[in-house]
């Protein structure tokens, strides 16, 4: 089985992820995911690519200490954070956030929180490429 | 020697990922940021992250740096 936390430059998908959380414990009762996508049109510019930069090591070990953070502090059973680097091509899977708890609740409230950390804590960068140029995304909140 | 290593938007407009820096004794990484940001101010202006072997520094952060430490200065980020 892949490692809980990736940076990768090649695809992932969705239902191995979830079916690595199902495969863990028969206690799973509820798995929330995140799927971020890369849109082709942002800040009124049609967007071809996303290239991805990062300080790998520093990302990595960030969602790492954010996987063993969020199940610690949400109750989860388990976390899986993949993160694409690399360029992408508008439409493609950019982030995948997984959590896996035995309610509902706990699995949601995790998932939501691990984006928002990650947006504000992982050392990558995007660079939207559009046919007027390239251009660096500043944060979004 | 000191590593310096740039990512993103800073790293673009410096139009390199590292520059290495003489070590001596006594240094911090904000004597680093002063001397470069003389030098790359356009690149200089986006910084608002400092990590020191990988773990993020404040600006009050007066640990000494040790040969061969890796410094690196970041704007702010944008993944996901």
């Amino acid at each position: 089985m892949a490692d809980a936390v990736r940076l990768q430059r090649e695809d992932f998908s969705l239902d191995e992820e979830v079916a690595a959380l199902r495969a863990l414990s028969p206690r799973v009762g509820g798995i929330a995911t995140f799927l971020g996508c890369a849109r082709d049109f942002s800040e009124n510019r049609a967007v071809r690519e996303i290239s991805f930069d990062a300080y790998e090591s520093m990302a990595l070990a960030e969602l790492q200490t954010l996987r063993t953070t969020a199940i610690a502090q949400f109750g989860l059973i388990e976390a899986r954070l993949v993160h694409r680097l690399g360029t992408v091509q508008a439409g493609d899977n950019i982030v995948l956030i997984a959590t896996a708890a035995e309610h509902r609740a706990p699995a949601l409230d995790a998932c939501r929180w691990l984006i928002d950390e990650l947006k504000a804590r992982v050392p990558i960068w995007k660079k939207e490429i559009t046919p007027e140029g390239d251009v660096w995304v500043t944060p979004h909140p | 020697m000191i590593q310096v290593l740039f990512f993103g938007p800073v790293a673009e407009r410096i139009g390199k990922r590292q520059i290495d820096v003489d070590f001596h004794p006594g240094l911090r990484w904000q004597d680093i940021y002063g001397e470069l940001r003389a030098h790359h101010h356009e690149a200089f202006a986006l910084v608002s992250v400092v990590a020191v072997n990988g773990k993020r520094v404040d600006e009050q952060d007066d640990t000494l740096l040790t040969d061969g430490a890796e410094v690196v200065f970041m704007s702010a980020f944008s993944g996901g």
